[in-house]
């Protein structure tokens, strides 16, 4: 077993040390200019995920609730909407929201926010089913037991159910936050200046491929990256 | 609102979704072949392969496919339709490999040990022992994996590739149908979805 450990060891240093090398043997020069640019859309990158994700569970909340407590009406209506918007492929719900918007505004929209609505529906979609689940593994004995112990409705959801279901919650929600960033990567497609964007616009400005999209593929790791991290931390806190 | 321009570019919408079918086809079969792959070493006991496997889904799960499409076309220079497929299966390989990954440990445990006790050998065990259970165990989730790629592959379309999106954009390009044009797609997508839900179901009851 030992001479694994140290097989390991030396593949990981070959790999960095071959990396490493790659990457000072390309041509940065036509990069360095941009540099700054490309750091500022990062930022917007993760900006987007950021706003997406809060108006995504504001949405996600009531939509989970019609679902899970919900009499038949409110409860068709929100599968409906959950179901629709996770069958289509992530690209086409941007489309279909760029495309959509102004013909019920009755005026354009920005590509901005045609792209936070889009990724908003798309993580609702997703939030909602996460926060259903976290609200149906509180047992319902606990709920009859409240209720029996005569709390009300509202104080039976703050104090009892919506702890319990928000721990159960956290690594999922950290997970969907990181499958969000991913997703950010399509609205350059309607052309928002996003990470992505920012470093083909460069690379049309200069053309260096292989530095930038290495670049490109470090920024996108090094967020994703940090965000599992983060998942994993908060699974081992909560499997105690 | 007018639909007739689906019918006006009935063909080119027809070519978009066979090109889909078939990129989602060619990505389903390569991303199970080396997901599979990946999920067996995963599950081996060795410190080295586990490494590796765990460095491998590490690695792909966190980069978009994006990303991984436009590395293999514009770095690696493959022709569009090769990078369109092995991004897709670079992509879903790392999911699918966790999946076989958790379907193996979910039944290998105690039925390892009792069938080496039986005096079966280790290529026989997993062959015929752990294998097949295991099949039945992941079936649910390898079909929302399955599905994820249909979803997927729509993100082909932005390196030029002709499927179902591609097409959607062409028609609006051209006459500015955009609405009708991305709901027809939508409804096609979704069509390709629960085709994948029927057949991966009917294997099921079938197996």
């Amino acid at each position: 077993m030992n001479w694994q450990i140290g097989a390991w060891r030396i593949i990981v240093g070959l790999t960095f040390a071959a990396v490493a090398y790659a990457v000072a043997g390309m041509d940065w020069s036509r990069v360095t200019p941009s540099l700054g640019f490309i750091a500022m859309s990062l930022g917007r990158s993760w900006l987007l995920a950021l706003i997406s994700m809060a108006i995504g569970a504001a949405v996600a909340i009531p939509l989970a609730l019609m679902r899970t407590y919900g009499s038949r009406l409110p409860r068709a209506t929100a599968t409906g909407a959950i179901e629709l918007v996770r069958a289509t492929p992530e690209l086409m719900v941007i489309f279909w929201v760029y495309f959509t918007l102004p013909l019920l505004t009755g005026r354009g929209v920005t590509a901005w926010s045609a792209a936070l609505a889009a990724l908003a529906a798309i993580a609702a979609s997703a939030l909602a089913e996460i926060i259903r689940g976290g609200l149906l593994s509180v047992p319902s004995g606990q709920i009859e037991a409240a209720r029996a112990l005569g709390l009300r409705r509202g104080a039976i959801f703050a104090r009892i159910v919506l702890p319990q279901a928000l721990r159960t919650m956290l690594p999922a929600l950290i997970a969907q936050l990181t499958a969000l960033f991913k997703t950010t990567s399509l609205v350059s497609a309607i052309g928002v200046a996003d990470f992505f964007r920012a470093v083909s616009v460069t690379n049309n400005a200069v053309f260096a491929p292989a530095p930038l999209y290495t670049l490109l593929a470090a920024g996108y790791f090094a967020s994703c990256w940090t965000l599992t991290q983060l998942v994993r931390r908060f699974d081992k806190n909560l499997a105690v | 609102m007018d639909w007739s321009v689906l019918w006006q570019y009935r063909q080119d919408l027809a070519s978009g979704l066979a090109v889909t079918l078939a990129i989602s086809i060619a990505g389903i079969v390569g991303a199970t072949a080396l997901g599979v792959v990946v999920g067996c070493l995963a599950t081996s006991t060795s410190y080295l392969l586990q490494k590796l496997t765990g460095s491998y889904t590490a690695l792909l799960r966190n980069l978009p496919l994006l990303v991984k499409l436009v590395f293999l076309y514009y770095v690696a220079s493959l022709g569009p339709l090769t990078a369109a497929i092995a991004a897709l299966v670079l992509h879903q390989s790392a999911p699918i490999a966790d999946v076989v990954a958790s379907g193996i440990r979910s039944v290998a445990a105690g039925q390892f040990d009792a069938a080496l006790a039986l005096g079966l050998r280790r290529p026989d065990i997993f062959r015929r022992i752990i294998l097949p259970q295991t099949l039945r165990v992941i079936r649910p989730p390898m079909t929302t994996q399955y599905a994820s790629i249909v979803k997927n592959s729509a993100v082909v379309s932005l390196i030029g590739v002709a499927d179902l999106t591609f097409q959607t954009q062409e028609i609006n390009v051209q006459t500015f149908r955009g609405f009708e044009a991305a709901t027809a797609a939508t409804l096609l997508y979704a069509a390709l979805t629960f085709l994948i839900i029927g057949a991966m179901s009917r294997r099921a009851k079938a197996g």
